[in-house]
């Protein structure tokens, strides 16, 4: 169990890691989220040790970390962002050195290195020099050195960065595998990885937690009760149309639409069901619908929205003042909705798992995203 | 620390590092064998081994530059420095297997007495060899200390090779630059104010904290002049008492009159224990930062 306590690591005025809690339950596979740069290294660092935090503590299974630094390391191992592999060894004996490194018994070593080569499937290049090989290789020699002595954690930086598809693909297997047995704490921008093998997700961004949940419960809170329609027919038609239906709250109209069409996306109140309504109310209107479909918020829309199209909101006052309004609304088109989409949610108080900074800005963007809306030739209908 | 010191001294050979210091090592010796016992005609080995001294400033540092600073570049230190072993355990394996590899190259240079003496059994006295010898590989061990420590502070090869170079030279050169300085009492307090003026500027540059630096230099400064006002007589040549207490090849001349001094064998070792204590503590920091 990995236990995170108000941790800081300050680089002179900087705070790179800014009060970071988290715990990491035994057998957990926890997924570490969160752009370039907002701390995921450092935090990753300190967990392991490699550097020490400026405040704040790291419990592994309850032991401190700067207390008794040899102790808890015999149950980490770690994969940081570069392997750290010595390009003038062969696989082979490099993944002795680690063994002997991490006190693996020397009777034990012969086994344990065939077992992890047969794992992360090395054999084949177990005699070539480190240096000749490619970067999935590396990868994967980086893990089974990181597997070594079978620690209890696994903290893995990024773990597919630089690997092709394939490689991702065996990659994400390897982790799915060692799951089974294994506490991983594992960081990573690919979502696809993350939503595959984790159980939890952490959302960082410029070094403080801004969500923490499961990847289901991350995407469902999140998920854009939009619709998205495509409407034959001219536009105060259409608008009036729209206007008979009960339970919208606003309506975001697309820039770029077919010669007469109407291209929009309604949102409603409390998620609740306008497919019907729509359709009777612009058939009456005689306004065929081209096309109609619901929303799905992937956890990439999610991420970018807490993260980058968040940063306003999230980011505190001084990153608030940095970013003038029209750059968020050049900003790509679905952190824009996903904004209206989090201030309706939260007008409508459905997200039960934002963090602390989420709630005091609740009462802060309202007007503002609303604005925005209006800004992108858009209008906004309350009933 | 035994899988530190037995991956150091495989990565030694497999990188050429390790024959190509050896190799210069044994044939730079040889040559002066060569030179003095053989072609001049003397017997004392101890003479040769102490004109070879300056080896070291050359050698030592292209031994000791990747030892940690290759380490931090390659980002292998995170595989150190996470694994459950000390840091301090991780030095001390690293600076014995350079120690290892110097002394081969010091036992293979232990046989050339016995080869004079073949050649010369009266002439060629074995216990002051012997004992220059051990002098010689203290001297190395005590450099090696230096350079590892300037290996600890950079990331660089180059420049870890290029500071333990100058910083060895100027360990060779500062009896001499003692010796040039002027010796009368007002200048040898001068001399220490400068310093200390600079020790102030390091510590500033090192805290970002100007009163602490202020009132550090302002200390030492009246300090200095009080003690001059005071009891000038102690700064009857200080200056050049301090310099050489930093001139570690000067004090090998000892050896090669035949002497086993334990003062500078003490010296030698703590000197080298100093230089591994501070690469521990330069490393330690570092997590810090």
């Amino acid at each position: 169990m990995i236990e995170v306590k108000n941790l800081v690591k300050q680089y002179g005025n900087h705070a790179a890691v800014d009060d970071l809690s988290f715990t990491v339950d035994t057998g957990k596979v926890v997924g570490f989220l969160g752009p370039n740069g907002a701390g995921k290294s450092t935090t990753m660092n300190m967990i392991t040790g490699y550097i020490a935090p400026t405040s704040g503590t790291v419990l592994i299974d309850g032991v401190d970390m700067e207390e008794e630094p040899e102790q808890v390391r015999k149950n980490i191992g770690y994969l940081p962002e570069n392997p750290p592999l010595y390009p003038d060894m062969r696989v082979r004996e490099y993944l002795y050195f680690v063994a002997e490194l991490k006190k693996v018994p020397r009777k034990e070593r012969d086994v344990m290195v065939n077992e992890i080569m047969n794992r992360t499937k090395i054999v084949d290049v177990s005699e070539r020099l480190i240096r000749h090989l490619s970067k999935g290789y590396k990868q994967r020699v980086g893990v089974a050195g990181a597997m070594m002595g079978y620690p209890e954690i696994l903290i893995l930086d990024e773990p597919t960065v630089g690997l092709d598809p394939n490689q991702i693909i065996q990659m994400r297997e390897l982790i799915r595998d060692l799951s089974e047995s294994h506490t991983i704490l594992l960081s990573s921008h690919i979502m696809q990885e993350i939503s595959a093998v984790c159980d939890e997700i952490i959302i960082i961004n410029e070094g403080k937690m801004i969500a923490c949940d499961t990847p289901d419960n991350l995407t469902m809170h999140m998920a854009s009760n939009g619709l998205h329609l495509v409407i034959k027919g001219d536009v105060p038609v259409i608008k009036g149309a729209l206007r008979t239906v009960s339970g919208i709250k606003n309506v975001v109209y697309d820039e770029q639409m077919e010669e007469g069409t109407l291209g929009l996306t309604l949102y409603s109140i409390d998620k609740k069901d306008l497919r019907e309504d729509v359709f009777f109310a612009l058939a009456e209107a005689g306004c065929p619908i081209l096309e109609m479909h619901r929303q799905e918020t992937t956890l990439e829309e999610a991420f970018i929205a807490l993260t980058k199209g968040g940063s306003r909101q999230f980011g505190g006052k001084k990153t608030a003042k940095k970013q003038p309004k029209p750059e968020t609304t050049a900003d790509a088109e679905t952190a824009e909705e996903m904004q209206t989409v989090e201030s309706a949610n939260a007008e409508a108080d459905t997200q039960p798992e934002v963090q602390p900074e989420q709630s005091q800005e609740e009462t802060m963007p309202e007007t503002e995203a609303s604005e925005n809306i209006q800004n992108d030739s858009s209008e906004k209908e309350e009933e | 620390m035994f899988a530190i010191y037995k991956k150091e001294l495989k990565q030694y050979f497999h990188s050429m590092i390790g024959f190509v210091f050896l190799a210069f090592f044994i044939a730079i010796i040889g040559i002066y064998t060569w030179a003095n016992n053989f072609y001049g005609k003397v017997g004392n080995f101890e003479t040769t081994l102490s004109s070879s001294t300056f080896l070291f400033v050359l050698l030592i540092p292209i031994l000791t530059m990747r030892v940690l600073a290759e380490e931090k570049h390659q980002k292998t230190d995170q595989l150190l420095y996470t694994a459950p072993i000390s840091i301090g355990r991780v030095i001390i394996g690293k600076y014995l297997a350079l120690i290892t590899l110097f002394g081969i190259g010091v036992l293979f240079v232990g046989l050339y007495p016995l080869l004079l003496r073949h050649y010369g059994p009266d002439s060629v006295q074995l216990a002051p060899a012997y004992s220059a010898l051990i002098g010689f590989f203290l001297l190395g061990a005590a450099y090696i200390a230096i350079g590892t420590f300037v290996s600890s502070l950079t990331e660089s090869q180059p420049i870890a090779a290029v500071v333990s170079f100058l910083v060895l030279l100027m360990s060779v050169l500062v009896s001499s630059i003692a010796g040039a300085l002027p010796s009368d009492k007002l200048s040898q307090a001068a001399i220490l104010s400068v310093v200390w003026i600079i020790v102030a500027a390091v510590a500033y540059y090192m805290m970002h904290n100007i009163t602490v630096a202020v009132i550090l230099a302002v200390l030492g400064e009246a300090a200095i002049w009080i003690i001059y006002a005071v009891k000038s007589s102690l700064y009857e040549g200080l200056v050049a008492d301090i310099l050489n207490c930093a001139a570690l090849s000067s004090k090998f001349d000892d050896f090669t009159l035949g002497v086993l001094k334990y003062d500078v064998i003490v010296y030698y070792v703590s000197v080298a224990f100093l230089f591994v204590f501070l690469t521990i503590q330069s490393i330690r920091k570092k997590r810090y930062n």
